[in-house]
Order: C-alpha cells, then structure tokens, then sequence
C-alpha cells in the first residue's frame, strides 16, 4: 500500500512535469542567460528601425568591396546590347562544370529540366507552361544574354541575382551553354 | 577491589564526587531546562548577524560578484580566505573525535561532541563560499559528473577546485554521520529522561531506537573505531586539498610544496583556538566545569602549542625560502620582506604576532593553565589564522609578476556582511545546538568515570574498595554491603 503510494506520487510529479510542456509554443528554460542575442542578428525584427526589421537595404550607388556593378539596363534595348557584347570573365579553367550542374540543378532544373530541354518537374506536372528550350533558334541564346536573363529575369522568369554570386551566375552560364550544345547536337 | 591500574600522576578528568546520575543530570540539565535571558540575548545577536549576513548574500547573488571589493589581478580576498578559515576551524572537531580516539586520548570525552558539533557547523560555513563566490551560482550543480544532455558533458578532473567539491562534501558526511552515531546513546539518554510528551516524542525520533544492548554497545564501537580511521586520512586529506588550490598553481608565494601539512597543522592550530574559545564559555554557562577541566583546557593549549610550532616552522621556511630561491619575484610572496615593509605590512606582522609570538606564551605552564589568558590567546589564534589566510590569498595576489597588474584590495561592506553572516550563522546553530543536544557524550565519560573520575581516584588512592561505589542512592537506595545484605535477608 505504502509503496503504491509513493509510486502514485512519483508518477503525478512525472505527468505534471511532461504535461507543462506545449509542441506549440517554446519549451520552458531555466536561466536563459546568454540565449537572446544582445547583439542585432540579421533576420530578426527590431523596434530600432522604421520598417521593424534588422536587414537594412544599402543606400543607393555603393559598391561593397569584392563586388562590382552590372552596367547593363534591365530593358530589351539591355538584353541586346549585353548580347552582342558582355563576355564571360571565366576562362575555361575557371569554370568548374561539375559545380555549375549541382547549381544548375538546384535553381534552373525545376523549370527547364535538367538538360535544358525546357521539361522541368513543374513543366511536367503542368503547373508553368511554356518554357523554351536552349536550343530554340528563335532565342538564339548566347553568354551575355544568359547572364542578363539570370540577373534581371525575363517575361515569367524572375531574377535570380540573390540566389547566386556573380562567379556562379558565369559558372551557370556556361554550363547552360555546354546543355545548349548538347541539345544541338554540336557537341 | 585494585584490579584496576592507573598511574597515581594523572590527574582526574572528572572532578568533584559524579556518579553515573550526576552525569546524566548535568548533561541533561540544559536540554531539559529552559533557556535563560542571557541565551536569548546572545542568539538574537547571532540571529540578526546571520539575516543581515543573508541578506548581503541574497544582495551580492542576485546584483553580481562586483558588489564585492574583487578587481581583476585579486580575483579571490574575503571569500576564499572566509572559506579557508572556516574549513580550518573544523578540523580540529574530527581530529580530537578521530585522531585522539586512535590514540586512546581519554580526555577527549568531554570535549569531542562540541567539537564535532564545531566542525559540522564550520563546515556549512565554508560551504557556502564556494557557492555564493560564483558568478553563477544557480548552475553550481555543473561541477558534479552527472551524465546530461550536453552530450554528456563532465568536468575535468584535474581541477583543486572540483576535488574540493568531493573533499568538502566527503567530510561533512562523513564527520556529520560520525558525529550522529556517537549522539545515539546521548539521545536515548535524554529520551529517556524527558518528561514532556513532545520532546520525548523528538528524542525518540533522533535516537533511532537505541537501547543500549550488548551487541549495540559491540558494533557502536567497532563503528566508532571504523570511522575514526577513516576520519582521520580525511581530515588530513581535506585541507590538503584546500592548500591544492594554492599549491597547485603558479602564482609566486602560492607554488609551494609546504603547503600540505602546513595547512593542515594550520586548520588545527586555527581548530583548537576555536574549541577553546567555544568551551571556555560554555563550560561556565552550562556549568559543565567539572568535565571540561583545567586539564582538558591544559591539553589542548599543548596542541595548540605544537601546531603552533609546526606552522612557525613553516613560515620560517617559507621565509627562508624566499630568500634562497633567488627568485626576484619570491620577495613579494606574503611572507617576504617584500611583504613585510610592502603596502600590507600590518597583515603580515599581525599574522607574526597573533600566530607566532601570542602563542609561544603558552609554555609558560601558569599562563598555559589560566582560562583568561587561553581564552584570548584563543581569539588571537583566531584573527591570527584569518590573517595567514588573507596574507596567502591576498598580498600573494596583489604583487604577481607583471609590475602593471599590482594593485591592492579593498574591501566592501558586503565582503564584511558575508563574513559577519557566516559568523552569526555558527553562533545561530551552536546556540541551538547548546540548548537541544547533549553537548557531552555523556556515555563516553560514563565509561572512563571510574578510573579518571576524581572521586574513585581518591577511594582507589586510599586503598579502599569500589565495590558499590558507583550506586547513587537518589536512584538506587542506599549501598548496603555483603555482609549487611545477609544481615537482612537473614533478619526477613
């Protein structure tokens, strides 16, 4: 009797202690000391800011070092001119294909397949149409004007310049002219 | 009746004519009686330095370590040197209950329960320092090898302060189970002599059912004599310990390999102080002088005496070494003359006064036999074992080897509080304990009574028989001798 006693109590004292715990909100802690950050972290919000946030946009025309500016317009009169003459900065030994695919795969593929035939996962299961295929004559697509579309997006493609740096987007690039020749034929 | 020898040369432990009663009754007398004026007075003080002493621990907990008078170069002062101290203060407690029981030290019966209860109440002192001494108390259980769910991660091992945490916890176990098993046979004693229904009810509670049988009295010994070689490596290993904390690093004046048995004979010699000023008094308040004698003050002045000296020599060396080393930065080790003419000369000479030159006058056997005179020399004792403390933690600190990093370290008055707490806090439990314990191992000195109590000395001393000497006749009627015994029975 004594003992079922003290088993009773233990598992009361157990239940009560699981049962404070909610899935739904943060556990309980004990002493938070250095859990919340003093410092500001980059995606969390913040009274100290007009639209409540730590991210800040950076003020209009700075360059941050390492970076440099694209001085081709986001406009068909840019599309064009980047096409005739915006040339890769990557030499061929630069380019390091087997990254390039893994990025390719992970932000192009989903659309334009990963041969670049224009079938991707959403274009199969038809929830985007009409996605061109590298090898459309018609487009005639070509490094500068790839890059311009990567940057800025055209028609229902939007800019992937957040996603990638300035050294993949050229590495994507290339490989998407490597899956261009591919689909041609030429190589 | 002279089976019994004893040399004539020593003197009685017990004085004045004590039957086994008589020491039931004294003993028993400020547990069953009622407190006085004077005990309330007393515990109030010692009640309200304890509050304000928790109070400025609550205050520096909860505010931060800054409220005390730390800085960067001296990272340990009051807190360390409080901690020290106490640890010191209870070691003499286990050493008169373990290290004179292998010895066979009979006097020790009369002083060793207040000792103990000295050495438990010490060490609850010194346990709180290293708690409140953290900046982060509240996860102090870290120090403990509990397997958790930072991938199980433990402490490390090589740590001084992490064996002090097993040292210290050890100890007071140890010495509070010791302490407990010897009270069994007090309690039952004062169970069985109580007449109030609640306090024999609580007395019952605490003496676990002792009845004083012949197997019991067997293994009570054996237990006795068990724990006492244990105590003793303990109380030896304890403040060895404690000196690791010092010893073990690399601080000038702190690496040194005397600092083992020099603590050790420090924290008895510190120890010793603390009993006599404690009994001093209470064998006067209690009216328990004619058990805790001249003789038994006598003895431990001579402990003192040759602790004293062990730690004199100590400091001699260390001072010699100092010089010999050829080290520059040992001249400003605490005892140094660097130290000496230094910002903290007064520490230094107040540590050679209290603890080298007040003590040596207790070779003088009229000054060793004066209670007066060992009550102060007692209390000097005291301050002087702070001081050493104090000089070793502090000015060892304030003068390390970068010049830009001296400084000097001034105290706060929460530093002050602390300690003030910490000494109201004894006071609070050694009061209470006074009042609610049997401050005499009473069955102890029942059993050397016969041959160390005064009055059967002097029955022995005249020749004449102790048969039925022990009867009292408040509880046994009058002693009636063989031949008068056939008398009666033969008259019936």
């Amino acid at each position: 009797m004594k003992s079922l006693i003290k088993i009773l109590v233990i598992l009361v004292v157990l239940v009560s202690f699981t049962s404070c715990k909610k899935d739904s909100v943060p556990n309980y802690q004990y002493m938070p000391n250095m859990y919340q950050s003093v410092g500001y972290e980059t995606y969390s919000e913040s009274k100290a800011f007009a639209n409540g946030v730590e991210a800040q946009v950076s003020p209009e025309g700075t360059i941050a070092r390492g970076h440099s500016l694209f001085e081709y317009e986001n406009s068909t009169e840019g599309y064009n001119l980047a096409k005739e003459t915006l040339k890769s900065p990557l030499d061929s030994t630069q380019v390091d294909l087997d990254n390039a695919k893994v990025l390719f795969d992970i932000y192009c593929a989903i659309c334009h397949g990963t041969k670049g035939d224009g079938q991707g996962n959403l274009v199969k299961r038809e929830k985007i149409l009409g996605v061109p295929r590298y090898d459309d004559p018609a487009r005639a697509i070509d490094e500068g004007s790839i890059y311009h579309v990567i940057y800025y997006g055209k028609n229902a493609m939007g800019s992937y310049k957040n996603q990638l740096s300035e050294k993949e987007r050229w590495e994507v690039v290339a490989y998407v002219l490597d899956l261009k020749q591919k689909l041609e034929g030429t190589k | 009746m002279s089976s019994h020898y004893e040399a004539p040369i020593r003197e009685p432990l017990v004085i004045g004519e004590k039957s086994y009663h008589d020491i039931s009754v004294d003993v028993g007398a400020p547990v069953l009686g009622k407190a006085n004026k004077s005990w309330w007075i007393v515990f109030t003080i010692a009640l309200v330095a304890f509050l304000w002493g928790l109070g400025c621990i609550i205050y520096t907990v909860s505010t931060g370590i800054g409220v005390w008078g730390l800085n960067k170069t001296i990272g340990w002062a009051w807190d360390i040197t409080n901690f020290v101290w106490w640890v010191g203060i209870g070691h003499a407690g286990t050493l008169i209950s373990a290290v004179l029981l292998l010895f066979r030290q009979k006097w020790r019966m009369a002083v060793n329960r207040s000792a103990e209860a000295m050495t438990i109440f010490a060490v609850v002192q010194a346990g709180l320092f290293p708690i409140i001494h953290m900046g982060r108390p509240w996860l102090a259980y870290w120090v403990l090898p509990i397997p958790n769910q930072f991938g199980s991660l433990w402490v490390n091992f090589n740590s001084p302060l992490l064996w002090d945490v097993f040292a210290i916890s050890t100890y007071l176990s140890v010495s509070l189970v010791f302490w407990w098993t010897g009270l069994l046979p007090d309690f039952a004693m004062i169970r069985d002599r109580s007449v109030k229904p609640f306090q024999k009810k609580i007395y019952t509670l605490l003496s676990f059912g002792w009845s004083g049988r012949t197997k019991d009295w067997q293994r009570f010994e054996e237990v006795s004599l068990v724990l006492a070689g244990l105590a003793t490596p303990l109380v030896l290993s304890v403040h060895t310990i404690v000196s690791f904390d010092f010893a073990t690093s690399v601080v000038p004046g702190w690496h040194s390999t005397i600092f083992p048995p020099y603590f050790v004979a420090g924290a008895i010699f510190s120890g010793f102080a603390m009993v006599q000023t404690l009994l001093i008094v209470m064998r006067k308040v209690s009216n328990l002088e004619d058990y805790i004698t001249l003789l038994h003050i006598e003895y431990m002045n001579k402990v003192i005496l040759l602790t004293g000296g062990i730690v004199s020599i100590a400091y001699i060396t260390e001072y010699f070494i100092g010089w010999y080393s050829g080290s520059s930065y040992e001249n400003y080790t605490y005892l140094s003359y660097g130290a000496a003419t230094g910002p903290y000369w007064w520490a230094f000479w107040a540590l050679i006064t209290c603890n080298f030159i007040v003590p040596l006058t207790l070779w003088v056997k009229k000054l060793r036999r004066n209670i007066m005179w060992t009550f102060v020399v007692a209390l000097v004792i005291n301050i002087g074992m702070w001081f050493e403390r104090f000089n070793i933690i502090v000015v060892d600190l304030s003068k390390g080897r970068t010049p830009s990093g001296w400084t000097m370290f001034q105290p706060t008055f929460v530093d002050i509080g602390i300690f003030i707490g910490t000494i109201g806090f004894f006071f609070v439990l050694f009061l209470l304990y006074a009042r609610t314990f049997p401050v005499i191992a009473q069955a102890e000195v029942k059993t050397i009574l016969k041959s160390s109590g005064q009055r059967y000395k002097r029955i022995r001393e005249s020749g004449e028989s102790l048969a039925g000497a022990a009867i009292d006749e408040r509880t046994s009627g009058k002693y009636v001798s063989g031949e008068d015994a056939n008398q009666t029975k033969n008259n019936e």
